[in-house]
């Protein structure tokens, strides 16, 4: 099986690259996979596993595609790294890795950003969630911010991220339930894999990492660092703790609003105690892990998708903190600790004051989690999930085009059907929709592209006009 | 009986498969059956109008017409012999060719799309699923049957069946000159024997006839032609009447016909009536299941320098140029090409 496998790479500070370096050591005995990326750089060790080519969305080499057997699109949340993958996935379908459930802070950022296209943003928000959606879409355009973990609950958008997909595969049993519920394509659900980064021991002989047992602790919290975060309320926590000198907090990775944060940290009076680093290169990162006490990987709302930053955290067997809601919800409690959205900085008090009354239960929670991932998130259990539900996805391929060609056929027939006044205004908004071009109300080559190609049909015409001439 | 046959018709141009519907149609009249062509327009861009199309056959309904049964469909072409009914024959002249043989092919077209690939999904399951549906299934010829079995697993019986005008074909004393007739188009390639000419070390002559695909691309022969500097050993005749194809034929010293895997080629058998030697190529299809190398003709590989030394081996010896020509002629005969045993297969 020849597969064209969309993806941000290493070093692209996302947990989503190193996701596809784990899976492309298992899948390449199943595949032979080509890397396709917009990224201008990309980690030299990865051509041990796979071609890797570079594409622009508006010059798609897709004969070189269509030789593959399927395309492998990896949607998540951030637009920089997967608007690309996104449109490229509108153009030619293929089975869709959805990295989060709710995709909406991706086409809102999208759409409202590099795109600069409300209408057709409104238009999908009303396409899939009607008139309230498109209201609540246009509120949240002109209250900036204020209301998007609103927008992304109640919105998610999922339908979008997967529109003439051919497949898809969850990380999670509630997004799988939620997902063979409205469609009808292949699906599949598999844990998301799991590769032991510090420790390669198995999990039943781990010591109790070899850090310091003395106090200060060191609290840790990485990745990419949005408003869903809750950094407002760990610091808020520590604030409030009588034992915060106890602890010291560590802030790696790429910050929404490092400005605000900043400001957070002074107004507590935690400039001594909290650390911020910003993003730093993975070895960093890993030292970090290992030198860490307590990792903090809270999310609210959540994006309802597995979490790669999770099994990072048990790779290192490191004890953890996290939301009750999405995938983890799902985890096991001996394996992590709950802190309600509700209550957030007084579970957060809680469970520090805890870690100071007994360490070592807490380290005994950051084994459980190792053992219990090592176990079922093998990247080889999730490649052959994978293979499965692209063999599906391969005989499902003219079912899914013919689906498509249906529901033109039922568009052009509509209007004989005399529609009441609510069919109308349906059939009319799937017409507006219609004319959206790969989900946008206009493509736009770039001034320089298409100057270029004008010139070159002049200078065509220009020579092939000269040579008839003089051949008369 | 009456006999529909459904083919498929791209408007404004006329090529092999309306005259092999023509033929068959006249063949079926003269035997008695009460026959009519139902020709379906077709548009193969953007790919996912082949699907519309597809959709549109399988919504025809043929059985009957103002109440009177229609006795038999024989289906001929894609999407056109996709069109169900009770008592079906199928003969076909080709399938989706892009979704097939071409679709990784430098003719193709389809690949370079970005539906491609579930447009050809779509299509070989169709014909998977409709093909077997007829009673029996005829392939034009070998050609067009291996790649039915080669790609769908089908069984198709090759029939062949005589060109039109297929009695008036003559011969006449070889003048200087070699004869292609065809559509003006890439699959048929002009475009080599032009740069085969420029190869060539004899001065040899060779006349165009037929009407192109587009006009742009006569312009591009032309141009071709012209970088290459054989422009003053080409004739560029455009659409020619029977007639004059058959006084062509009659006067040329052989004909040259190298298209690419070709379904069955009325060129060469018409070659073979007017008792001419063919030059064709190794990747040519339905013409090397005629030509027989060093007998009937030569069979080169498919580069200027190979069709090059073709040209010039038959310029310079016209007698056995005149020798396989007839050997052609003998053949023709033998293989008992006639419409009578055709409509004997196709009505059983």
């Amino acid at each position: 099986m020849r597969l064209n496998w969309f993806s941000p790479l290493p070093p692209a500070p996302t947990d989503i690259a190193h996701f596809t370096v784990r899976v492309l050591s298992a899948l390449r005995a199943h595949a032979e996979v080509t890397l396709w990326t917009d990224q201008a750089e990309w980690d030299s060790t990865l051509a041990d596993y796979a071609e890797v080519r570079r594409y622009r969305v508006a010059q798609m080499p897709w004969a070189e595609l269509n030789r593959g057997d399927m395309n492998v699109y990896n949607i998540g949340n951030n637009p920089n790294y997967h608007g690309a993958i996104w449109e490229v996935s509108q153009r030619q379908p293929g089975v869709v890795i959805l990295h989060d459930y709710c995709l909406q802070e991706l086409f809102y950022s999208l759409y409202l950003g590099p795109w600069q296209d409300l209408e057709a943003y409104l238009t999908q928000m009303e396409f899939y969630y009607g008139a309230r959606g498109r209201a609540d879409g246009a509120a949240c355009y002109a209250n900036k911010m204020r209301t998007m973990a609103d927008l992304t609950e109640r919105y998610p958008l999922t339908q979008l991220a997967l529109e003439h997909a051919l497949g898809a595969l969850v990380h999670t049993q509630a997004a799988y339930a939620s997902l063979s519920n409205a469609h009808t394509m292949p699906l599949a659900y598999a844990p998301l894999p799991f590769v032991a980064q510090c420790n390669e021991r198995p999990a039943d002989t781990i010591a109790l990492p070899p850090r310091p047992s003395a106090p200060p602790y060191r609290l840790i919290v990485f990745g990419y660092l949005g408003r869903n975060r809750r950094l407002a309320a760990v610091l808020e926590a520590l604030a409030q703790l009588p034992a915060r000198e106890q602890f010291r907090l560590h802030i790696f990775g790429q910050i929404t609003d490092e400005q605000e944060l900043r400001r957070a940290i002074r107004a507590r009076d935690l400039a001594r105690l909290v650390t911020v680093h910003g993003f730093v290169p993975e070895a960093g990162l890993e030292r970090a892990l290992a030198g860490a006490h307590l990792a903090l990987n809270l999310r609210y709302p959540t994006m309802g998708e597995a979490s790669g930053s999770q099994l990072r955290i048990w790779s290192h067997a490191l004890p953890s903190l996290v939301t009750p809601v999405g995938w983890y919800a799902t985890l096991p409690p001996d394996t992590v600790a709950f802190v309600r959205p509700e209550q957030e900085v007084a579970d957060l008090s809680a469970h520090l004051t805890a870690f100071l009354a007994d360490p070592a239960h807490f380290a005994v929670m950051g084994r459980k989690g190792r053992a219990r991932y090592e176990q079922e998130h093998t990247p080889e259990q999730y490649a052959q999930a994978l293979v499965s539900l692209l063999t599906e996805a391969q005989v499902y391929r003219p079912r899914a085009v013919w689906q498509e060609t249906l529901a033109r056929a039922a568009a052009q027939t509509a209007a004989w059907l005399d529609p009441t006044a609510a069919e109308a205004a349906q059939l009319q908004l799937a017409a507006r929709k219609n004319q959206l071009l790969f989900g946008r109300s206009r493509v736009i080559l770039s001034p320089l592209v298409s100057r270029q190609r004008a010139l070159l049909r002049r200078a065509k015409r220009f020579v092939k006009r000269r040579l008839l001439r003089r051949l008369d | 009986m009456r006999i529909l046959i459904a083919t498929t018709h791209v408007p404004f141009i006329k090529g092999g498969a309306e005259t092999h519907a023509a033929g068959l149609c006249a063949a079926l009249r003269a035997a008695g059956h009460e026959t009519e062509i139902v020709a379906v327009p077709f548009k193969w861009y953007p790919p996912e109008k082949i699907l519309d199309h597809m959709l549109a056959c399988r919504l025809l309904d043929l059985t009957e017409v103002a109440g009177t049964p229609v006795d038999l469909l024989i289906g001929l072409k894609f999407p056109a012999y996709l069109i169900p009914h009770p008592n079906k024959v199928l003969w076909i002249l080709h399938q989706f060719r892009t979704a097939y043989e071409l679709w990784d092919h430098p003719l193709g077209d389809l690949i370079y799309t970005p539906p491609g690939a579930q447009v050809r999904a779509a299509i070989r399951a169709a014909d998977q699923q409709h093909i077997p549906e007829a009673k029996a299934v005829f392939a034009n010829s070998r050609n067009v049957a291996q790649r039915l079995k080669y790609f769908c697993g089908l069984e198709a019986a090759p029939l062949y069946h005589p060109p039109p005008h297929a009695e008036q074909f003559y011969c006449a004393a070889g003048e200087d000159y070699l004869f292609f007739p065809s559509r003006l188009c890439r699959p048929k390639r002009q475009e080599l024997v032009l740069a085969a000419l420029a190869y060539t070390r004899q001065p040899v002559r060779v006349r165009f006839a037929g009407a192109p695909d587009t006009p742009d691309y006569a312009d591009d022969l032309k141009l071709l032609a012209r970088n290459f500097k054989v422009e003053q050993r080409v004739v560029w005749l455009g659409q020619v009447s029977d007639e004059e194809k058959l006084r062509l034929y009659a006067h040329a010293l052989g004909v040259i016909y190298p298209p690419v895997d070709e379904d069955y080629g009325y060129v060469t058998l018409e070659a073979m009536l007017a008792a001419k030697p063919v030059i064709t190529c190794t990747d040519a299809g339905g013409p090397l299941e005629f030509v027989v190398h060093d007998e009937t003709g030569l069979i080169a590989a498919p580069t200027p320098e190979a069709l090059a030394r073709a040209m010039d081996q038959l310029w310079q010896d016209r007698t056995q140029a005149r020798q396989w020509g007839q050997a052609g002629r003998a053949g023709y005969e033998r293989m008992n090409i006639s419409w009578a045993h055709v409509l004997r297969r196709l009505l059983a």
